[in-house]
């Protein structure tokens, strides 16, 4: 056993209005008579309950900034000693009034900074400007109003869309937010909206159908936003794809530099291997779902090959713990840390993140842990 | 699962040759239209065949390179005595049995139609053709075998497909496409389907089935990619979709006997899929309990995944990725003659890890469709084992 | 050891024209590339391909400007494999997408009307 001076930032966390209708109190007079979806997904609510089993009680689970600050920040066994998190709230999905979607996402964002951000003596909490790509103009608007504020260090956009955010329409929005520094991270929503089937062949037909695939979607985001050529016009520009999937990184990427010298005359903006656009440009929150299994089974890596399998395309430097609480596959770090090496522990449980959203390490409180 | 054994006279004699290498995808295509139609039924023609001006439209929406001069075909495959590449059964013979070294090949039609009544009579249509053209009349070496093409509409149709064929000496497998209009591969929709395969011993294969001409590309859960480039990079997570649908939805448990080929899809995605299933079901176990084995089980006795087309990648790196996938059973070497896209067996080969290739260049597709070890030569072919 | 060998006529390999001599594993594609002759091996670096069996014509390059951000350059001087169809600039040998992906070149020279091929 070793001791191993460890920091933990905690890149996915969503918090919750205290109760769905809370919403209301944020948005104009004018959509008053307004139905506005609940945050619970109607067809893939996870049976028994979305979220963490211990964290129904009292309040809505991820509802209390007290709350969230204990199972956070304190040190185990009541916390998972994490020293910053990003807030990543969920809005109410695709909705077909953009323009509504668009105030319910200035009302997450208000809230957001107002019972979250502001009240927070701990100066531990960071947040997420949540915009609407269906409604470019009112993104962009959005971002301008607040990027400004100092704990609101990225954008938000949903996993779910009816166009991979490589194509034109959506530009003008990553313009702005690479403009201001903030990375655009893509989670996959809650609410109801007009979306596609989640997989590839329809519906999935059950819950765990649905939770294995879904992270996946982000490959085809990420595929266009390369060949496009958005990252190539954008070289400040990052994308966080935020509900992991990142264990199908490697054997994807590998079939999008294969084609590359096949198709590059139809997109010669493409002046790369496609994979040589990560480093710069594309960031993974963990999930309690991405990888092999460390004890060998599930027919991959086994033990002791981790952190062999972190070294191809570079994941260790590309992922960034997520715990996603108070999802019920709410991860601790040391899940997350399990088989790497000492190098990649520290990238993946802060340093990358510490990079990418300017969390210096001065404000950082390191943190002995017995490995 | 029972495997016929399915193979024409070994006689033994000198003109025999060692199988050394099995291709698993193969594309024959009639000399032209009007060959089909012969075998169709006559008051399908009409329905089923474009006529006037649509007669012989280009439909390509996501068109691969140069596709208006090459038709996503290799250049140099066009058969010296005319007709498209793939209609000429000796012309394949020489390019991909004595040129490429290859022992045997499942030949694999690519046809859909948008109905459900039409796409039956087309498949059977084309089944009829294959068994005839290929199968029989060229098939005197005995080195082709055949997909049974079956429609995923009408499944109880498909089943009596599948029943019409039994027992033919070198149809080996049934073919379905993966573009099943919104119904996943575990739906039991498909389940007589199976349950025919099954019984007679016939794998399901899965390979994509083009864009043309009714448009069946599925629209992808966040939209489509505007280049064939990331289209095609994207398309294993239509064979992943399948795959936790047939285990989540319990299809292996419906079907013991099951054997499911994924063509043209890739197969390095098998890894972090098979963990990714493996974890959700330890963490969700009573949500599925239909599914009473681990996920990566299933993957290893039920599925099979051909290799073309290969990945680029580092070899060192690659072949180090293989070994830690650890699926040396569940690989089968294709080439995808005659498309554009086509890999070598020399250059193919090379890829895998040395202790793997035996079994995939040959063991595991001889095992999966009962080939025999040996096949007759062709005239100028060597006849010492390669 | 490399060979002077002696190819055709100039008249009988025309701009845009290629010919393919017998030599070596796979032979060598002589072109005329606007007037300019070169040579290239008959063997793709990707899979072994008859590389010059292929497609001459140009490639694209960006030009954002454009409606369709696409420009066509460097025409009959590029052959595309004709399996997986990986650009080789004629002549340099050097595949366009990542020029480390070359196939070998060869000199050419005309002499008194005659194409010669050193290989």
């Amino acid at each position: 056993m070793s001791n191993a001076i460890s920091r933990i930032i905690d890149t996915n966390v969503q918090p919750h209005f205290r109760y769905n209708a809370e919403i209301r109190r944020y948005l104009a007079d004018a959509h008053k008579l307004r139905a506005i979806p609940d945050v619970e997904q109607q067809w893939y609510q996870a049976p028994g309950g979305d979220y963490r089993q211990d964290l129904y009680g009292e309040h809505y689970p991820g509802s209390d900034p007290e709350t969230v600050s204990r199972h956070l920040f304190d040190d185990a066994p009541g916390g998972m000693g994490v020293d910053f998190a990003i807030l990543n709230p969920p809005t109410r999905g695709n909705i077909a009034d953009y323009l509504l979607n668009s105030r319910i996402c200035a009302a997450v964002n208000d809230w957001l900074v107002d019972r979250w951000l502001e009240p927070d003596a701990t100066n531990r909490f960071r947040g997420t400007i949540r915009v609407n790509p269906e409604d470019p103009k009112g993104a962009v608007a959005e971002i301008e109003r607040l990027a400004g504020h100092p704990k609101l260090v990225q954008v938000g956009v949903p996993m779910q869309s009816r166009e991979p955010y490589g194509k034109p329409m959506f530009e003008p929005i990553w313009e702005a937010a690479a403009a201001h520094g903030l990375p655009v991270a893509v989670h996959i929503n809650g609410g109801n909206g007009v979306d596609y089937p989640p997989t590839f062949a329809g519906h999935a037909h059950t819950y765990p159908g649905y939770a294995a695939f879904m992270p996946l979607n982000y490959f085809v985001h990420l595929a266009t936003l390369i060949i496009e050529g958005v990252f190539g016009r954008h070289p400040s520009l990052k994308f966080v794809f935020a509900d992991g999937g990142y264990d199908i990184l490697t054997p994807l990427m590998w079939r999008l530099d294969t084609f590359w010298l096949s198709m590059r005359d139809q997109t010669p903006w493409v002046d790369r291997y496609p994979s040589e656009y990560l480093p710069g440009h594309v960031r993974f929150c963990s999930s309690a779902f991405d990888g092999p299994l460390e004890d060998g089974s599930g027919g991959a890596a086994g033990a002791g090959k981790m952190q062999r399998w972190m070294d191809f395309t570079s994941k260790s430097d590309l992922l960034m713990y997520g715990s996603s609480y108070p999802h019920w596959s709410t991860s601790e770090p040391d899940l997350t840390a399990a088989g790497l090496g000492d190098e990649q522990r520290d990238k993946v449980l802060w340093r990358n993140a510490s990079e990418l959203y300017g969390l210096v390490a001065t404000g950082l409180a390191a943190k002995e842990t017995v490995k | 699962m029972t495997t016929i054994e399915r193979v024409g006279p070994q006689t033994g004699q000198e003109d025999e040759i060692a199988v050394t290498i099995v291709d698993t995808d193969v594309h024959p295509m009639p000399v032209s239209g009007q060959v089909l139609k012969d075998y169709a039924p006559a008051e399908w023609v009409d329905k089923i065949w474009p006529t006037g001006n649509a007669a012989n439209p280009v439909s390509y929406f996501y068109d691969t390179p140069d596709s208006y001069k090459t038709s996503s075909v290799r250049m140099d495959s066009m058969p010296p005595k005319g007709g498209f590449a793939g209609s000429d059964p000796d012309f394949a013979a020489k390019q991909l049995l004595l040129d490429a070294g290859v022992s045997i090949a499942t030949l694999e039609p690519m046809c859909d139609a948008q109905l459900p009544q039409a796409e039956h009579v087309l498949k059977s249509t084309y089944n009829d053709w294959l068994a005839d053209v290929w199968l029989d009349k060229n098939n005197a070496h005995g080195r082709w075998r055949g997909s049974i093409s079956v429609s995923a509409q009408t499944p109880e149709q498909a089943a009596r497909e599948v029943e019409r064929w039994a027992g033919h000496p070198y149809m080996a497998q049934v073919l379905m496409t993966p573009q099943t209009r919104g119904i996943p591969f575990g739906n039991p929709h498909f389940d007589p389907l199976y349950d025919a395969a099954s019984r007679n011993g016939f794998p399901v294969a899965t390979h994509l089935m083009g864009q043309t001409p009714f448009e069946l590309i599925p629209l992808y859960p966040v939209g489509n990619p505007a280049h064939w480039h990331d289209f095609f990079a994207s398309w294993p997570l239509l064979y992943v979709s399948h795959l936790m649908s047939l285990v989540f939805d319990g299809a292996f448990d419906r079907h013991p006997e099951l054997r499911v080929v994924f063509v043209e899809g890739g197969f390095t995605w098998a890894m972090p899929v098979m963990s990714r299933m493996d974890r959700i079901w330890e963490a969700r176990r009573a949500d599925l309990p239909q599914v009473r084995r681990r996920p990566s089980e299933y993957v290893r006795e039920h599925v099979r995944f051909t290799t073309q087309p290969l990945e680029d990648a580092d070899t060192v790196e690659f072949r180090e990725y293989l070994e830690m996938m650890d699926l040396g059973d569940n690989l089968m070497f294709s080439t995808d003659y005659p498309h554009w896209s086509y890999d070598a067996p020399a250059y193919a080969i090379n890829r895998f890890p040395a202790d793997q290739r035996e079994r995939i260049m040959r063991g595991n597709a001889t095992a999966l469709y009962g080939l025999p070890s040996t096949v007759k030569a062709l005239p100028g072919e060597r006849l010492d084992p390669r | 050891m490399p060979e002077r060998r002696f190819v055709c006529s100039l008249d009988e390999l025309p701009p845009g024209g290629m010919r393919l001599v017998d030599v070596g594993k796979f032979g060598v594609g002589v072109y005329n590339v606007r007037g300019a002759l070169y040579a290239i091996v008959n063997y793709c670096s990707h899979e072994g391909a008859p590389l010059c069996l292929g497609l001459i014509g140009g490639t694209n390059e960006s030009a954002p400007d454009e409606p369709d951000r696409i420009r066509r350059v460097r025409d009959g001087q590029i052959v595309r494999c004709p399996w997986h169809n990986w650009e080789f600039d004629i002549t340099t040998g050097q595949n366009l997408a990542d020029p480390r992906r070359r196939v070998r070149t060869y000199q050419v020279d005309v002499t008194d009307g005659e194409v010669y091929l050193n290989a």
